[in-house]
């Protein structure tokens, strides 16, 4: 309820007086609607990746979506006008739909990095100044807080850029799980001593998650989080306990590792995802869309 | 606009401020797209020299004795869990330890700023938290700022014997508190303000960012202090092992 009424206003700061009176009360309004009629949910801790692993592009090769993406998120950094970052994030959602995403989960994930941005963008515009000029302007003890045209400008061009590259982001993860990720990045040259590190992190998350999850049942069964002391006090114990199961978990591993004459490097089968004609137009058309976006007047 | 409707809006907007401020649960991280791209590249740069010398500490010692790999492994994927899960807090919001102080403890800050950096990429891809191009900017404040100084807190604390439970809850606080300060210098740089510069605009950004940070890295203090104490008392041998309690130990 709160995102949606600091999302209105940072909605309605970022438009008011660039546009005709009714635009800027319409959308903010339009938006505080949307966002208060769905409900900010906490699911599974790891639901982008099981999004990513039931996605209709995870057959695309990894290589091509990581390169692409990163390109477009370079691309989207530069625009200068507000229309191309917004386009391509629109564009992307709409890929990412027919990937398998429901519009209303890509909704829910999009509400974290909202709210960042409705805070944010309401530091950018507002300033203390000790006139009144600007497009608005109230009083505020000795001085105005004011919105400034130069100020309303620079903020709604990070604010579109943020969209597209996070509708960029969102496309990459919700259609690549991350050990093809990893892998792309063992390809690039990337350390092989962080590559295998991140996989075993990245195997370790379900193993510690599934433990620590229990660990919460239990103490919560036992009421150990009735209160703020308690519930401190119960997490404290819980995470410390945590850390020793996993220092004894790895004990553990390592023992099976060494056991199976482990040489030191750790390689997992990835199956082969060849490059198709129709996936690399789709991405190169994109990319090239935004390049020429970029190049007439973007 | 009237006089009441301008009455109207500073109220919501003061009521917004107080309200949710403290719901913004990941304030730390800064947003993927949200710097220009040559803070991005200038951040990156700065946090390379510690992740290199990062790399190549992990690597001797990988070399000398393989299990670290795999306890270096179960600490970033701890560092992930506990930096996904909902922490109790003061507002009833829900906010997030970084857990990377601890990690700067038990494995010293350059190994820490290593496994900041993975925990970062993982966070930006699984949770979305952060991102791609404000890795280099988010790298510094949280995996290289942070926990350097929490270790040198720590050392120094150690050093003037200092109570270790005090230690390390200074050590993690103000590591916490140091991330939180660089990262609004880091957003006020990009976007000074038209008046008074980068430092109106720092003062601007902390102040925003202040209700859910204050308590946050208290608790944060707390937290890592039982973690620290469930570790002594429940896996000794295994903190011997990585150096963390050599004091005892003789």
């Amino acid at each position: 309820m709160l995102t949606a009424l600091l999302a209105a206003v940072a909605v309605w700061s970022l438009l008011v007086g660039a546009f005709p009176a009714p635009v800027p009360v319409v959308t903010g309004g339009l938006l505080a609607v949307v966002l208060a009629l769905h409900r900010h949910e906490h699911g599974a801790v790891l639901h982008m990746d099981h999004l990513a692993r039931n996605s209709h592009w995870s057959k695309v090769n990894p290589m091509l979506k990581t390169m692409s993406c990163l390109l477009l998120l370079c691309l989207c950094l530069m625009a200068r006008t507000v229309w191309p970052p917004l386009s391509l994030a629109i564009v992307l959602a709409v890929l990412s739909r027919a990937g398998g995403v429901r519009f209303r989960t890509y909704q829910a994930l999009l509400a974290a990095p909202a709210a960042f941005l409705s805070v944010s963008a309401l530091a950018l515009v507002w300033t203390y100044s000790a006139s009144d000029s600007g497009w608005i302007s109230i009083r505020f003890g000795t001085g105005y807080l004011v919105i400034g045209a130069a100020a309303q400008a620079t903020a709604r061009l990070v604010t579109a850029r943020a969209l597209g590259a996070v509708s960029c982001l969102y496309f990459l993860s919700l259609s690549t799980p991350l050990p093809e990720v990893l892998e792309v990045l063992r390809r690039l040259h990337a350390p092989a001593v962080v590559v295998d590190l991140a996989l075993l992190i990245y195997r370790y998350i379900f193993l510690l998650l599934a433990t620590c999850e229990t660990m919460r049942d239990a103490a919560a069964s036992r009421l150990g989080f009735g209160g703020l002391r308690r519930s401190v006090r119960t997490t404290g114990i819980i995470y410390g306990n945590l850390l020793a199961r996993s220092f004894r978990r790895a004990q553990a591993c390592f023992d099976a590792m060494e056991s199976r004459c482990c040489t030191g490097s750790i390689r997992f089968w990835t199956r082969p995802k060849p490059v198709r004609p129709m996936h690399a137009a789709v991405l190169c058309l994109l990319v090239g869309g935004m390049v020429a976006a970029l190049v007439c007047g973007g | 606009m009237s006089r009441l409707e301008k009455r109207i809006l500073a109220f919501s907007m003061v009521a917004a401020g107080v309200l949710f401020v403290p719901q913004n649960a990941f304030a730390m991280h800064i947003m993927e797209g949200y710097l220009p791209p040559h803070y991005c590249v200038a951040w990156g740069v700065l946090s390379l020299p510690f992740l290199a010398a990062g790399v190549m500490h992990i690597r001797t010692t990988v070399q000398q004795m393989r299990k670290t790999l795999i306890l270096l492994a179960m600490c970033g994927a701890f560092v992930f869990v506990v930096s996904s899960l909902k922490i109790p807090s003061v507002t009833g919001s829900c906010s997030h330890m970084t857990g990377t102080g601890l990690a700067a403890l038990l494995f010293g800050p350059t190994c820490a700023s290593v496994l900041g950096l993975i925990v970062l990429l993982f966070q930006a891809l699984l949770l979305a938290h952060g991102g791609l191009t404000t890795l280099g900017a988010n790298t510094f404040s949280m995996a290289v700022a942070g926990p350097l100084l929490s270790w040198g807190i720590y050392q120094i604390c150690r050093k003037m014997q200092v109570n270790r439970k005090a230690a390390v809850f200074l050590a993690a606080a103000l590591g916490d508190l140091f991330t939180y300060c660089v990262t609004s210098l880091q957003l006020a740089l990009a976007y000074p303000s038209e008046q008074g510069g980068v430092f109106a605009s720092t003062i601007r950004f902390l102040g925003v960012f202040a209700p859910t940070q204050l308590p946050l890295a208290i608790i944060e203090g707390i937290l890592t202090v039982l973690v620290i104490m469930g570790m002594e008392s429940y896996a000794r041998p295994e903190l011997r092992e990585i150096g963390f309690l050599k004091e005892a130990a003789q």
